[in-house]
């Protein structure tokens, strides 16, 4: 590693993470997953920095990791590397007996289309299911962990006008249906729903009426109309739109050096 | 026939007893996957053994986000998906675990689910009238594992979090289990609480038997093989050739028995696939 990778500004997908980190409050249980780098940097800058008492999920183990000076990344959620700090398993097959505690959780759910009412589709592409022009990968367990954990938001690496879409072809994770006033109330859905859209450009929440996505900030060094032109769905803003904070000289030392030591993010 | 195949991802599958389906040359395979299953679901749907898949994921993680055969079989409609979430997956064990025609959930309801699945519908509960999901039983005829040692007896131990195995086994009329070890009922006896299956209806000694996937305590996936076959899996994919992957079958699945294939492997490779 050099000194100069070090002290260069923070990388598009490092201020991602810290949007995640500074949106995380201590005490709050967090998923750790192995393969979405982001917002497993985000979780871990959080705990680093301000979340001692956070219960954090590392790769199917509880783990406290306030204390590791190097904490490698796994390529795979089974990593059996990550059992050297477990103070318990996830017991996958356990997962219906543990909804309660979900309630303390944070998720960020991911898709192949996220739409401007916050649904996600990881199922696929297409009018007709039996025959899809492009097939996911299914819905993992984001159906559920996006009912059952306390709040989440939605994130992806790739925004583009083909992921953020005015409507899903399908819903494998539901946030605001088509906007329709107290829809999840309605569906007994026990969260409020998603409370933005994280991206490597900017951040989207949702309007409190209409619960449509509205541009809330921008990334530093990013233009609105790079935005625009990268977004499937139009989309509201203030005439001077906020930057999102960069993460403090603190905040990037410590992502670069203990939880991202290879680089993937920069 | 459904069989269900234990795992997870990347992990912990019953490859030896796998690729035995594929040389006996099963067809019509209604496969239960895991709840996140991996590249020995797409194998099978290469080989051509598959009708219907029941999983919440097919894919690799970095390796491939989905699985390539997955893809191109669902999306020219030559295998039929049942479309539902790991809760959902667990439910529907459960269920069949109970001897009950379905388990209740909850999230599920407002999502695409029920419409491309009918066989998951809504429903008001009697007790508060809520709007829940019926997750239909899902009863698997035989269930084939990966695990770390069982004596003679059937007594199988896993190493690790063990994934989605024993609710995949209590949904199945028969387990079979492939181990990395045989150890005696001594060693079993020792520490019974860790009994993941407590007898199974056979066993199958197969050291190296998840390859190329990880076994927890014994080895890391062969990311070089996993490759190997993806290359051939997404040129079957991307440009209807099935050349590459025949030439995978045949050199490492139809007819190779387990020996050979560690031989096929090499002990350089699976010699290098240490734990840490």
């Amino acid at each position: 590693m050099n000194t100069t990778a070090l002290d260069a500004p923070a990388s598009r997908l490092e201020v991602m993470a810290t949007v995640i980190a500074h949106d995380l409050e201590d005490g709050e249980w967090v998923e750790v997953g192995a393969n979405l780098p982001v917002p497993r940097a985000g979780a871990l800058l959080a705990h680093l920095t301000r979340g001692p008492n956070m219960t954090v999920m590392l790769a199917m183990t509880k783990a406290y990791l306030v204390d590791e000076p190097v904490i490698e990344d796994f390529a795979f959620i089974t990593d059996v590397g990550a059992m050297r700090w477990a103070e318990a398993y996830y017991q996958h097959d356990q997962l219906l007996n543990q909804q309660r505690h979900r309630a303390h959780g944070v998720f960020y759910c991911g898709g192949i289309q996220i739409d401007a009412y916050g649904n996600s589709n990881l199922i696929g592409i297409g009018d007709d299911y039996r025959r899809l022009r492009f097939r996911g990968p299914g819905p993992i367990g984001t159906c559920n962990a996006t009912v059952q954990s306390g709040r989440w938001h939605l994130v992806t690496t790739s925004h583009t006008p083909r992921v953020l879409v005015e409507q899903v072809d399908f819903i494998s994770a539901v946030g605001y249906g088509r906007g329709e006033p107290d829809l999840r109330a309605s569906l007994g859905l026990q969260n409020p729903g998603p409370s933005s859209i994280i991206t490597p450009l900017c951040v989207f929440d949702f309007g409190p009426e209409d619960r449509r996505a509205r541009l809330k900030s921008l990334h530093p060094g990013v233009s609105l109309q790079e935005v625009v032109d990268s977004t499937g769905f139009a989309f509201e803003h203030d005439e001077a739109v906020a930057t999102t904070p960069a993460p403090s000289a603190e905040e990037l030392h410590t992502l670069r050096t203990r939880i991202d030591a290879h680089g993937d993010l920069r | 026939m459904t069989v269900g195949i234990g795992g997870f991802i990347n992990s912990g599958h019953p490859m030896t007893l796998v690729r035995q389906l594929i040389t006996d040359g099963k067809r019509d395979l209604v496969v239960v996957g895991a709840a996140s299953s991996g590249l020995e679901v797409d194998l099978l749907i290469a080989a051509g053994c598959v009708a219907k898949v029941v999983s919440p994921y097919v894919g690799a993680e970095g390796f491939a986000g989905i699985g390539p055969a997955f893809r191109k079989a669902a999306q020219d409609g030559s295998i039929e998906t049942f479309e539902l979430d790991e809760a959902h997956f667990y439910a529907g064990l459960r269920a069949s675990a109970q001897r009950l025609p379905f388990n209740p959930w909850r999230a599920g309801v407002g999502t695409s689910i029920p419409v491309v699945n009918p066989a998951i519908k809504e429903f008001r509960d009697p007790i508060n009238d809520e709007l829940l999901l019926a997750v239909p039983a899902i009863d698997i005829d035989v269930c084939l594992l990966h695990a770390a040692t069982s004596d003679e007896f059937g007594n199988v131990q896993h190493n690790g979090t063990r994934y989605g195995d024993t609710a995949m086994s209590a949904a199945s009329d028969k387990t079979f289990v492939s181990v990395e070890r045989i150890c005696s009922t001594e060693q079993v006896r020792a520490n019974p609480l860790a009994t993941s299956i407590a007898g199974a209806d056979g066993v199958v000694r197969a050291p190296f038997g998840a390859h190329p996937f990880s076994a927890d305590g014994f080895y890391v996936p062969d990311a070089d093989h996993i490759k190997t076959y993806l290359v051939a899996a997404d040129t079957w994919l991307r440009t209807d050739d099935r050349e590459p992957l025949e030439e995978y079958l045949d050199r490492y699945v139809r007819g190779v028995v387990h020996a050979d294939y560690l031989d096929r492997i090499g002990h350089p490779a699976l010699l290098g696939l240490n734990e840490f």
